[in-house]
């Protein structure tokens, strides 16, 4: 395997200062290690800052490690796809690298085609049917996660107990932890099971547009498949509906820019307009605003129902823009329409070889598309948010009992260590002995928010190791991460700097204007009107930030993450998968973003 | 009247061996409501009643009998002997007066006493092999008066038997029926950009694209190649400019100031680099390129300028299209490879698993 110099090796990633320690956060497994030098150097690692753009809490490894049994679990044991196994990851300075695990053994393939094939065929023919089985499930798997009761530990247990049969609190407790983990994992698991298949469906199809019409741009292919009615879509036109409600009712003045939403909520309740208003709020607000401001792999990603400061901050901008006489409804029509004529207009333009594959593939495509689009809005918004919820409500517990300071100091502790504290507040609740917890605990969890609080600083390479010769067609690389040769081989030449950035060309226009750089999801209420986001990622759930921006630059994503989607609909310029624009660009730097050829110039001043 | 030339709007593609193909590609073209300059068009009847006149055919023949294609010095004398034969005659004086007559009527139609006219010669089915030797023939630009058009004329029938067009000819063994010629006398325009586009790409043979070449100027620049063009490659369905290489383009032809003919100038520093189409100009450029494409039913080549005067889009002429012949179907063979699979199986050949690997499916 040839090697091109431009990453850093693994192992020579030094500790930044005071962050000593840095390690016992996180499993042994996921650490570079002397024992594994030799292999792990010779990978291609990249930084997933898509879905971990922040040091990892030592809690939060969970959703690593859950997504990613369930990514292999489905691609490499089950469906088998005969060259990719499945994502491997390690931590270093508390940021996630992965690399993908390839076959390229001819003979292993075919084996596991064998495999691929019936499994595959039996998901493709029965897709439909197979999907609504998942509703059902995720539904059911809500459900029971919400129904998980952490129990109080009292003094003297209730009379049911001594004359019911039933359980003790010690036991429901640790059970009830065991049931969050469970559901947790059960979660991951659904969430994987179509995934692939669609990435896999949607790839083929764009193979096939760009053999047949080499010169199409990413962006059509996306257009042609993407769905216009997905349930994605749907809280933030609850919102616009909110909007429209508030103009009628005359209750716009309510929102005033800058108030926090429960400053928003009282002001409303005191008219009769407004109280209408927030009874309507009532009635949408589940499911839809279980909708989140991130991705779901962080507990500080919170849902609208959490924070209301996107949603109302989103309303606001949408009263704005009616006042100013704006048109604010999605233009589905349009969008649909414009779907169908751009697969009408490709497809014409084929012989009759090429149409027959193009409409089988297109059918395909959208007849999987709908869940790729449509399960973060249950797996990563709506279940995610619940269950981060849940493990507070353990965190509250551990703080009443002495064992934290405080109950979101949970978050600081491993899943292993929330156990074990767990089983040693059960024993002493039984026994009423001296609990350590008191002693042990609030330490680590100090100086974990500490090493944590230092690491947010350090900005981690976009790759380690060694760039392969063959990057392997891995549906979830390609799909997820935007990860191609060219792009890899563009970031190892970039390493040196310069005053422009080269990314994917997501969304065409060409734009100038200030950058407003939001590296933590918490600062989106930052943005201001006419700014140029800058950002790692975005993720649906900022979706209300869109009309206020010019344009949207971020770090990581292919043609087909969310912002390149968003930024589509709204007729914005976006490069999305620079590598290093959160990197390179302060908040105020002046830039020119070129949607169309995918390049960030990074400008000396405005223009005068 | 009317006995040897037509206006270009009458000609259909049934007219092509009485006036060559230039000249009924023109025909077609403003059938399909394109615009192109008005003019009209010689037909090769005319050239055959100048060489009978005087028995200049026969002395012709005589100089063209016995010559060796591959001797290129005596294929040049008798090149050189056979302008001179035809130079010393004039034009059939009713040709002369029926160019005087649709001169006169273009002049009419350009508000302009002496409107200058290009002169191009139309030979005989030039989409077929003769399409690469056709462009070896001669164009006069900006020629005035009926008298320099009469000489135009001549000056395209003597191309015929310049001297690469006397060896093809005799390489390929031709009668004397293939060498007749008709020739198109059409309005210059008075280009401030041109260019050509090909309604596919030139590189893939994608034909989701238009490529477009274009620099300041007439055509000569860029059909000749001695000016490097800005290159546009704009999405035929949804007309966004996918990608642009913008040249340093050095020297522009502009109607000669002596009031005849053209001249190569360099052009000012500040324009050199600067894109010559607007994104407008492109969106319309791409819409012509279709109309042209529809009309033909097949991939065009297509010759185009804009002139300095009037307004845009009014402004935009096709000076010619031609099929494309040169490039093939992107990725034929990988496509034809997938021709009649199931997705499944489409799916499963992405992933590299060959035909020969590919399980029996369960169900239906």
């Amino acid at each position: 395997m040839a090697t091109e110099p431009g990453f850093p090796s693994p192992l020579s990633i030094s500790t930044p200062d005071g962050c000593e320690g840095w390690e016992e956060m996180y499993p042994y497994h996921a650490l570079y290690s002397e024992d594994r030098r030799e292999v792990d150097e010779g990978r291609l690692w990249f930084w997933n800052s898509m879905h971990f753009p922040d040091p990892m809490p030592a809690f939060d490894v969970v959703a690593i490690d859950a997504p990613y049994y369930a990514l292999a679990g489905w691609q490499n044991r089950v469906f088998a796809v005969p060259p990719s196994m499945g994502i491997e990851y390690r931590i270093v300075n508390g940021y996630v690298y992965i690399t993908a695990n390839g076959v390229s053994d001819p003979e292993k393939m075919a084996e596991r085609a064998s495999y691929f094939g019936p499994r595959a065929g039996y998901y493709f023919e029965n897709w439909d049917s197979l999907y609504a089985r998942w509703r059902e499930k995720m539904d059911a798997l809500i459900a029971e996660l919400v129904a998980v009761r952490v129990p109080e530990l009292p003094e003297y247990e209730p009379d049911e107990i001594a004359f019911e049969d039933r359980n003790l609190a010690y036991f429901e407790l640790l059970d009830a932890w065991r049931s969050t983990l469970r559901a947790h994992e059960l979660m991951w698991q659904h969430h994987f099971e179509f995934l692939l298949l669609g990435y896999g469906a949607y790839l083929t199809f764009s193979d096939l547009c760009k053999t047949a019409l080499p010169e199409i741009p990413d962006q059509h292919i996306a257009q042609m498949v993407a769905g216009i009615d997905v349930l994605l879509f749907r809280p933030e036109e609850e919102l616009r509906k909110l909007a429209h409600l508030a103009n009628e009712l005359g209750v716009d003045t309510a929102f005033v820019d800058g108030d926090r939403a429960d400053a928003v909520v009282e002001r409303l309740r005191e008219t009769e307009e407004g109280r209408r208003w927030l009874e309507e709020l009532e009635r949408i607000k589940d499911p839809w605003f279980n909708m989140g401001s991130g991705d779901g792999f962080y507990h500080y990603h919170r849902s609208w129902l959490d924070d209301p400061a996107i949603p109302f901050s989103a309303i606001r901008g949408h009263l704005d823009a009616l006042a100013a006489g704006r048109d604010i409804r999605r233009p589905t029509e349009h969008l649909r329409s414009e779907r169908d004529r751009l697969a009408e207009e490709y497809g014409s333009l084929l012989d009759s070889e090429a149409r027959g594959a193009f409409d089988t593939l297109l059918g395909l495509s959208r007849k999987v598309f709908p869940y790729v689009e449509e399960h973060k809005f249950f797996c990563e918004y709506w279940f995610q948010s619940r269950f981060f919820n849940k493990v507070r409500e353990f965190g509250a517990l551990l703080a009443a009992n002495g064992f934290l300071a405080d109950g979101e100091d949970v978050f600081h502790l491993t899943r292993h260590e929330i156990t074990q504290a767990l089983e040693e507040l059960c024993l002493t609740w039984a026994h009423g002995g001296p609990p350590r917890g008191p002693y042990v605990w609030p330490p680590v969890v100090a100086r974990r928010k500490e090493i944590l609080e230092r690491l947010r600083d350090w900005r981690p390479p976009p790759a380690l190791g060694t760039l392969p010769e063959i990057v392997v067609n891995d549906p979830a690389a390609v799909m997820l991460w935007g990860i191609t040769p060219e792009r890899l081989r563009h970031w190892a030449n970039a390493q040196a700097g310069g005053d422009t950035l080269v990314g994917a060309a997501a969304s065409p226009g060409i734009v100038e204007g200030p950058a407003r750089v939001v590296r933590h999801v918490e600062q989106i209420v930052e943005v201001r009107d006419g700014e140029i986001l800058v950002c790692t990622v975005t993720s649906p759930g900022w979706a209300p930030i869109f009309p206020k921006i010019r344009a949207a630059v971020t770090d990581i994503g292919g043609i087909m993450s969310h912002a390149a989607i968003v930024c589509r609909e709204y007729g914005l310029p976006a490069v999305v998968g620079t590598g290093r624009a959160t990197a390179e660009i302060t908040t105020g730097q002046w830039l020119r973003v070129d949607g169309s050829s995918g390049v960030v110039t990074l400008l000396d001043s405005p223009p005068s | 009247m009317s006995e040897w030339t037509q206006p270009l709007g009458a000609l259909t593609a049934a007219d092509s061996g009485a006036f060559g193909g230039k000249a009924t590609g023109l025909g077609e073209l403003i059938a399909g409501e394109i615009p192109v300059p008005a003019g009209f068009a010689v037909s090769t009847a005319a050239f055959d009643s100048f060489m009978e006149q005087g028995g200049l055919r026969a002395r012709v023949d005589a100089l063209l009998a016995e010559l060796d294609p591959d001797d290129i010095a005596a294929v040049h004398a008798a090149a050189q002997q056979i302008a001179l034969e035809m130079r010393r005659d004039a034009v059939p004086a009713a040709l002369r007066s029926e160019v005087v007559q649709r001169y006169g009527a273009l002049a009419q139609h350009a508000g302009e006493s002496a409107p200058p006219v290009a002169v191009r010669s139309s030979a005989r089915g030039e989409d077929s092999a003769e399409a690469t030797f056709a462009g070896q023939q001669e164009t006069f630009l900006w020629e005035r008066g009926a008298d320099g058009v009469c000489e135009a004329i001549r000056g395209c029938w003597i191309s015929l038997y310049s001297p690469p067009a006397i060896t093809y000819r005799a390489r390929l063994a031709a009668t004397g029926e293939a060498s007749a010629m008709g020739v198109v006398v059409q309005l210059m325009v008075d280009a401030e950009i041109s260019g050509v586009m090909f309604t596919c790409s030139p590189v893939t043979g994608d034909p989701s694209v238009v490529a477009i070449n274009a620099a300041w100027g007439l055509g000569l620049g860029v059909v000749g190649g001695d000016v490097t063009p800005d290159e546009y490659v704009v999405s035929k369905v949804t007309r966004e400019l996918l990608r642009s290489t913008i040249a340093s383009k050095d020297f522009e032809y502009l109607p000669d100031p002596g009031g005849r003919g053209t001249a190569r100038v360099p052009v000012p520093r500040e324009r050199r680099s600067e894109p010559c189409l607007a994104a407008e100009q492109l969106v319309a450029l791409v819409e012509l390129g279709r109309r042209v494409e529809g009309h033909f039913g097949s991939r065009q080549d297509v010759e185009w300028a804009i002139a300095r005067r009037g307004a845009f889009p009014e402004s935009l002429h096709v000076l010619q299209a031609r099929p494309v012949t040169a490039t093939g179907v992107a990725g034929s063979e990988a496509i034809a490879d997938r021709a009649g699979k199931s997705a499944l199986a489409l799916v499963m050949g992405l992933y590299g698993v060959k035909d020969d690997d590919l399980p029996p499916v369960s169900g239906s």
